[in-house]
């Protein structure tokens, strides 16, 4: 309402957020995981006084700081670039209620740099105890802007006493902050695990290799009770009419929460699989794969908790498409194209009737639908109702269709939204 | 259609604005050093090799070796000024980064293309022939980025040109009709070769300080393209200013008087900054270029609340006073220098010169 909209289309419906999002966050949590991946490696080198597993830590250290410190580093920047393209109004709220958050976030990312850095390019060169001194600052300021970030991320889904005091503390520390920390936490070790499976795969010593990726099998079987049992407490903590959501109204989210089931299985299966001995081929096979089932399990993750939040995009405040929960009935009565700053046509006659039911689109629509994209093709919903089920859509949103914000604009903009929906869209 | 209307309602402040406007300006600051020696040392191992053939290789393999930290540093400094600015002028920025969307969205995978192009150069041992592919690559791909900030900065403080919006949706909107948008680029790259040239001096100085010895002619060659990029841009900045419109500069107003005593110091710092650094003292001469950045950034703050005036002013902000987080972000940053300078200092006395 307050900002003009970006006529994405195709990569519109949550696509375009859902790449980079998962991209980002699977290498941020790897950047946490890792972290301590390295750390820990590098005191059981010392321990077993073994220069190739150092060697390997060197490696891996490579590899970790080619991954997190460009790609992770510059996707989450993208994560920034693209909620505030997509819902400027919802990034405009977290960005001032968390901007110290967000500062205090940035502090322990400068920590990550220069001791990631000094890390990587001191090997050998440091005294050992310093060394890994170094390496447990990276973790620590690795896991402190998980903790922070995390913060922010659940505040969207159960921002709790939040909605009525409005107050800093109450928003990061929402009602999910705990089990999402604790789960993130030991998601972010199954993810150093499955790293650890790709490097480990690539050595050349064929007693090392397996040493190696024996030791990374641990990372993911460990956690893996820990990680399923913080999956409940955050279950269990999620408000019940979330849950019913989740778990009861919407079935787009099924496939997900299937996939997320046997994703857990593959884990387990595949943990105890790369324990085997097996020729490096083979194990770098299988190290690929067990990436891509990592980042499907994450992926399956990041759809409910987006799922569950619909129809909001900061639960219990702001809709996907930026209205405010209070602010509905003011808007249902005075219209959309009288509120909203960015129309063009604010009076709607024959002759823009069509430019008009397309801005009253971009405005109530676009947020959460593409057109013609992969993601909640409006084109094709349209396609497969008939007008009259597509009256019934709309006298329904919010309330059968509960993940639907409730239609915000007057009866006769339905009506000049339909039409256009009927007319341009269904071609 | 009227600008006015069109200009999004801010969000309230959780504290006085000035304490933001203050982080915003020392974290640009911060940030505008470690751009100037990223892009500025990229141009010239890209440049360099064209008239010294290569003579300037074992300089390039020390700028490919601290290319990828400098962009980090970049990139890392970067983000706190862009969060402050979202506080402060975030109706302004987000409408101007949805009028060019796919340009802006694009910044980031130009960084990151260059970012591994800067890797991939400092990987190859050999600093001539094909790798020069790479730190060209690298170095037009961050010129682009640096073209983009400047159309989002010119969009962001010229709400009458937003209406464009009803003419293209689509998020492709550049601001060619600002005038001031070729001399601000070409201002900001020229000073960006400067202190990229004062960095080179300063890092074989470092060098020559703790006892290396192979960087006299590089700190004679650093100087030389800080005094002749700070000579062109001096053209690039009268024709910057003479492009800005004239309120920018009104001795009649607080903002203009501000900018004027801005613009003389800069050129009052970097006279002294170029004498000692062609004299060799090239501590000094860092020093005196600080203070420019510092007092072309304040400038950069006032043309910024000038632009706007029409339509905004810091103080009309809503507040909330919550002054708690504050705090803590503070105490969080003083522990992140403590903790640096901790690594700093440990490597430092490992006395070793790489």
């Amino acid at each position: 309402m307050n900002y003009p909209v970006w006529e994405i289309e195709f990569l519109g419906g949550g696509f375009l957020i859902a790449v980079i999002a998962i991209i980002h966050v699977y290498i941020a949590q790897f950047a946490v995981g890792g972290g301590l991946f390295l750390v820990l490696t590098e005191h059981l080198a010392y321990r077993r006084n073994d220069p190739g597993i150092l060697e390997f830590v060197r490696k891996h250290t490579k590899f970790f700081l080619l991954l997190t410190m460009v790609a992770g580093a510059l996707t989450g920047v993208g994560i920034w670039f693209t909620i505030s393209l997509l819902n400027p109004s919802a990034t405009s709220v977290l960005i001032h209620t968390f901007v110290f958050a967000w500062g205090t976030e940035w502090t322990f990312f400068v920590i990550e740099i220069v001791s990631l850095f000094i890390y990587y390019y001191t090997f050998n060169r440091l005294a050992k105890r310093d060394h890994l001194i170094i390496g447990w600052i990276y973790f620590g300021a690795a896991w402190m802007s998980l903790f922070v970030i995390n913060g922010i991320i659940d505040f969207m889904l159960t921002p709790g006493a939040w909605i009525e005091n409005n107050n800093f503390w109450s928003g990061l520390f929402n009602p999910t902050f705990w089990p999402a920390l604790f789960f993130r936490t030991f998601f972010a070790i199954i993810i150093a695990g499955l790293f650890g499976f790709m490097t480990s795969s690539f050595l050349k010593d064929n007693e090392l290799r397996t040493t190696m990726l024996r030791y990374s099998a641990k990372w993911l079987l460990v956690p893996f009770i820990l990680f399923l049992a913080s999956s409940w407490w955050y279950r269990a903590a999620l408000p019940p009419h979330i849950d019913v959501i989740m778990f009861q109204k919407m079935p787009q989210l099924r496939p997900f929460i299937t996939l997320f089931m046997v994703c857990s299985g593959l884990i387990i299966l595949g943990g105890l699989v790369m324990a085997i001995r097996m020729p490096s081929g083979l194990s770098r096979t299988m190290a690929a794969v067990m990436l891509v089932v990592g980042l499907m399990y994450f992926g399956a993750f990041e759809f409910l908790r987006e799922g569950g939040r619909r129809p909001y995009i900061i639960y219990d405040y702001m809709y996907s498409n930026a209205i405010l929960k209070n602010d509905v009935n003011q808007v249902a009565e005075a219209g959309v194209l009288n509120t909203a700053k960015w129309i063009q046509h604010r009076r709607v006659t024959p002759a823009n009737v069509q430019t008009a039911g397309r801005e009253l689109f971009n405005v109530l629509c676009l947020s959460c639908h593409s057109l013609g994209g992969p993601l909640n093709d409006i084109r094709q919903q349209v396609r497969m109702s008939s007008p009259e089920e597509l009256n019934l859509i709309f006298a329904t949103m919010g309330r059968e269709r509960p993940y639907m914000p409730p239609f915000a604009g007057t009866e006769f903009e339905k009506q000049v939204l339909i039409n256009y929906l009927n007319t341009t869209i269904r071609k | 259609m009227d600008a006015v209307s069109l200009i999004p309602t801010p969000d309230a402040l959780q504290v006085h604005w000035f304490w933001l406007h203050l982080l915003l300006t020392l974290t640009t600051f911060l940030h505008f050093v470690a751009m100037n020696i990223m892009l500025g040392a990229g141009f010239i191992a890209f440049a360099a090799p064209f008239w010294r053939g290569n003579d300037v290789l074992p300089l390039n393999a020390h700028i490919a070796k601290t290319l990828p930290y400098s962009i980090a540093f970049t990139i890392n400094l970067g983000v706190a000024p862009l969060l402050f600015l979202q506080v402060l002028y975030g109706q302004f920025l987000y409408t101007s980064s949805v009028l060019m969307a796919v340009y802006w969205l694009s910044i980031i995978g130009l960084l990151i293309i260059s970012y591994y192009a800067a890797y991939a150069y400092r990987l190859i041992d050999d600093k001539s022939g094909l790798s020069r592919l790479f730190i060209g690559a690298a170095l037009l791909l961050l010129l682009g980025v640096a073209f983009l900030f400047s159309n989002n900065v010119s969009i962001m403080q010229m709400p009458e040109v937003w209406s464009s919006y009803f003419s293209d949706r689509t998020g492709w909107l550049l601001n060619f009709s600002d005038p001031a948008l070729i001399p601000r680029y070409l201002h900001f790259i020229a000073s960006a070769v400067a202190i990229g040239g004062l960095g080179i001096a300063l890092y074989f100085e470092i060098r020559k300080r703790r006892g290396a010895t192979d960087g006299d002619e590089w700190i004679k060659l650093g100087s030389n393209w800080f005094m002749v990029a700070t000579i062109i841009n001096f053209g690039f900045g009268f024709w910057f200013l003479g492009a800005l419109p004239e309120a920018a500069y009104d001795p009649a107003t607080l903002k203009g008087k501000i900018f004027f005593i801005m613009i003389v110091g800069s050129v009052v710092t970097i006279i002294p900054s170029i004498a000692y650094a062609q004299a060799g003292r090239i501590i000094p001469a860092t020093a005196w270029a600080l203070s420019t950045i510092l007092l072309m950034t304040l400038a950069r703050d006032i043309l910024r609340l000038t632009y706007l005036n029409p339509y905004f002013s810091l103080s009309d902000l809503p507040r909330v006073s919550q002054y708690s987080p504050f705090i803590v972000f503070l105490l969080a940053f003083v522990g992140a220098i403590y903790l640096v300078g901790w690594m700093l200092k440990t490597i430092w006395n490992t006395k070793e010169v790489a």
